[in-house]
């Protein structure tokens, strides 16, 4: 058995995708980035990782309450969100050393699907959250100039005086990069 | 002849209106070029911070260079109700400063630390002539630090860092007093040079000197401490005080005295050993200068420390290693200080040409007549001067700045007390170019630039969490005696908490105030009307101070600086209860209401107190 067989690379293109899922379990998943003309060289960060909201949550926390939006206290979806990650890697792990034929291909697909599956559930779990930050917000704020809004999953948002970007940190990056590499092991032809 | 004339006439008045013009273009040229020298475009950074010892405004001016922008002022011996800085009268800084010597200084020279003989941006030393007292300011947060009132001393007036690493600082004793410091004494007057040790800010010994200590620089080695010194005779008015021909500069051998202090051969008065030359061989060296001589300076490479005539239109170098005069060189009338590019050349200022005179150290000791380079008029009477690093091993040659001492003409007048006179002089060329000029409240008398690139770094903008630190969520208002409540509060965009304080008439309250703030640049102040309390907390700060409440009344304290977009509504309420009031006042903790009930279902971590609380700020604005 050499490099170039199939099954070999294959098998390391879900290995290394099974392992980046588990090292972005533990890693900032989501950041944002908050702009504004009077935090010139000092932009404010949050990152959500496993363990809650980070980065400069004090000042967030007293900039809030101008405009009324209420900071998440606790992200329950945390609360699964790592363990789905560990058992997703599992599962990726198990297809690495599934066999080449038909039971194979499906066992590779369904971690495919799997990874999918959580990929847009958190997708659409942080969208709802955001949702609800930009309206679920106390409506006698004393600046009355920002109406209610929706920060993007990706990219900037102007929210008042501030820009808000948001962006995948390394372990959302890490996600996404597993799953290409799940993809390109799933589509790797068997040999004749 | 008609024709002839009014040809004579027409050529001259076309050669003047073309020596006009030229002269114009010439003039308009040289202005755009100084004016692009010293311009730091918005948001841009000064490649300099200038020192400015604040003379009787008993602060320090900090000036960015080459712009002439002022940048901040640190109050040292004078309150400040700006900075909040030593204002009310149980301000502990405030009577820290009535304990020495009183809440007003004279600043005269800057001195930062050294560290192998150039600024290591830790300290900056300043003195108050006026009460003989030694102040240093910490260059992380630009704030006064630490005061010492110099015991057996009157008039604390030179003062200069011993190099190449900040071992002491000296203090020179320029008003002479009775060697016993009682009116009573006939003895003759003398003065004292005291040495202080700069991290515990104690005087380590003290060598006495007959005559007035005027100025002072170190030896680059550390071996000698040089001080100008006049009135020998020991004359106690002015005639009395020129009456000979030289006076002196002193080279005290700091190695000798500490060795006169172990050996037990100083004589302790107020806690400070001090050594008697006299009775101290080796310690103290008079070298004979003109009479009445003012600035001492050592050359950057140690070799020479040149003594300034005043009086007598002449420098005197003297060589460090052996002390004797190896020159004398005529540089103009009433020379005062001297400073130093990196080029081997010295500049002195001249108080009565209203000049500064470029000249070569190496070329005036070897006697050569081209000693003198170039001159430069100043306006007007000029005092110091200092070119940027002048001071330490390693100058930088570009910038030189003139202190005058009259401004006269040169900027709008402002009634009978005319601003004070800085000039920026560029020193980079052969000839010295005049860049700008900037005024300043008085009175400057010395300055040193520290490069940004070594001080920037080291700047803090949010202070430290201090032991005494209220947290929030911790915030409460309790009685600790009949008469005395203490406020634990913290203050953060846009509220105070407690928001209301109820007291009663004749308690002693004290204010314990964290700002809590960790984002640069957002201070709070905390004034309280009619109670004489103005306090100011950059972020992080905490201050602690105790006030009287004689009066019954709805006292409204606020924030004085602005702040964010509900600095107006940043305030609260001090409630003087009638000593015999009908009302019952309750203490109060953060997470109970004023009523002292508990607000159900929180946690008592901080973080949640803190959520908590901006939980109750939204409720209010709610209501």
């Amino acid at each position: 058995m050499t490099a170039n067989n199939p099954t070999i690379a294959r098998r390391r293109l879900f290995l290394v995708s099974a392992a980046l899922v588990a090292i972005a379990a533990w890693l900032p998943y989501w950041g944002f980035v908050m702009s504004a003309p009077q935090y010139p060289d000092e932009s404010l960060m949050l990152l959500v990782s496993h363990d809650g909201i980070g980065g400069d949550v004090h000042e967030v926390e007293t900039l809030q309450q101008y405009i009324g939006v209420r900071f998440p206290e606790r992200l329950p979806e945390l609360d699964w969100l790592p363990l789905a990650m560990v058992t997703l890697a599992a599962v990726l792990a198990l297809a690495a050393f599934a066999g080449p034929g038909p039971r194979g291909r499906l066992v590779r697909r369904s971690s495919i699907g799997l990874f999918a599956v959580l990929l847009i559930a958190a997708a659409a779990t942080v969208q709802r959250r955001l949702y609800s930050v930009g309206h679920d917000r106390n409506h006698h704020a004393p600046i009355t100039a920002v109406k209610d809004f929706t920060p993007r999953l990706f990219g900037p948002t102007k929210v008042g005086n501030f820009t808000v970007w948001s962006f995948p940190h390394v372990g959302g990056v890490a996600l996404i990069a597993a799953m290409t590499l799940a993809v390109a092991g799933a589509r790797r032809k068997e040999l004749p | 002849m008609t024709r002839i004339i009014t040809l004579i006439v027409v050529a001259a008045a076309a050669v003047a209106a073309l020596v006009q013009t030229l002269g114009c273009s010439e003039t308009s040229s040289a202005r755009t070029l100084a004016a692009q020298e010293v311009y730091v475009p918005p948001g841009e950074h000064d490649k300099y911070y200038a020192f400015l010892s604040g003379g009787q405004s008993g602060s320090v001016f900090v000036v960015g260079i080459p712009s002439g922008r002022l940048i901040r002022e640190i109050p040292v011996f004078e309150p400040r109700a700006a900075y909040g800085y030593a204002v009310h009268p149980n301000d502990p800084r405030r009577r820290e400063l009535e304990a020495t010597g009183g809440a007003w200084g004279d600043t005269h020279h800057p001195a930062p630390s050294e560290t192998n003989g150039v600024y290591d941006g830790r300290y900056l030393w300043i003195n108050d002539l006026a009460n003989g007292r030694l102040a240093r300011v910490r260059l992380d947060t630009f704030e006064t630090d630490r005061i010492l009132k110099i015991p057996n001393l009157q008039g604390a007036h030179g003062i200069a860092v011993v190099s190449p690493n900040t071992k002491y600082i000296g203090v020179n004793g320029e008003f002479e007093q009775p060697t016993d410091g009682l009116a009573t004494n006939p003895a003759p007057y003398t003065s004292v040079v005291a040495f202080v040790e700069p991290e515990s800010m104690q005087v380590k010994f003290e060598v006495r000197v007959n005559g007035n200590i005027d100025i002072a620089d170190s030896s680059k080695d550390g071996r000698y401490f040089f001080s100008t010194v006049y009135n020998l005779e020991q004359g106690k008015d002015m005639g009395g005080m020129i009456q000979f021909d030289r006076d002196a500069l002193a080279a005290i051998d700091i190695a000798a005295a500490e060795k006169a202090v172990a050996d037990g051969k100083a004589q302790v008065r107020n806690g400070v050993p001090i050594i008697d030359p006299e009775k101290a061989e080796g310690v103290l060296t008079l070298i004979p200068v003109p009479k009445n001589p003012h600035g001492v300076n050592v050359t950057p490479d140690g070799r020479y420390a040149i003594a300034s005539g005043k009086l007598s239109p002449t420098v005197t170098i003297v060589d460090t290693k052996t002390l004797k005069i190896v020159a004398e060189p005529e540089v103009g009338l009433g020379p005062l200080h001297t400073t130093f590019d990196n080029r081997g050349n010295a500049y002195t200022s001249l108080f009565l040409d209203s000049q500064v005179v470029k000249w070569n150290v190496d070329k005036a000791v070897a006697g050569a007549p081209d000693y003198i380079i170039d001159r430069i008029n100043v306006h007007y009477n000029i005092g110091h001067l200092q070119a940027a690093g002048g001071e330490t091993m390693k100058p930088y040659g570009d910038y030189l700045l003139a202190l005058n001492k009259l401004s006269k003409d040169q900027y709008l007048p402002v009634g009978p007390d005319m601003p004070e006179a800085q000039e920026l002089i560029d020193i980079s060329g052969e000839k010295m170019r005049m860049l700008a000029a900037f005024p300043t409240p008085p009175e400057p008398h010395d300055a040193v630039f520290m490069a940004a690139s070594v001080l920037k770094s080291k700047v803090k903008q949010v202070f430290d969490v201090a032991a005494n630190a209220v947290k929030a969520g911790d915030e409460s208002v309790s009685r600790t005696g009949p008469h005395d409540v203490t406020v634990n509060m913290t203050m953060i965009r846009s509220a105070y908490t407690p928001e209301t304080i109820e007291v009663r008439e004749g308690d002693r309250v004290t204010f314990r105030m964290t700002n809590v703030e960790t984002i640069r640049d957002m201070t709070h102040g905390f004034a309280l009307p009619d109670h004489g309390l103005n306090v100011s907390l950059p972020p992080g700060a905490t201050r602690e101070i105790t006030i009287d409440t004689p009066k019954p009344g709805v006292y409204w304290f606020y924030c004085t600086n602005f702040c964010s977009a509900l600095h107006l509504e940043m305030r609260g309420r001090l409630i003087v209860q009638p000593k015999d009031g009908p009302v019952k006042i309750s203490d109060w903790r953060a997470g109970q209401n004023v009523a002292g009930l508990e607000v159900p279902g929180v946690p008592s971590t901080e973080k949640s107190h803190d959520r908590e609380k901006h939980h109750d700020r939204e409720q209010s604005h709610d209501r």
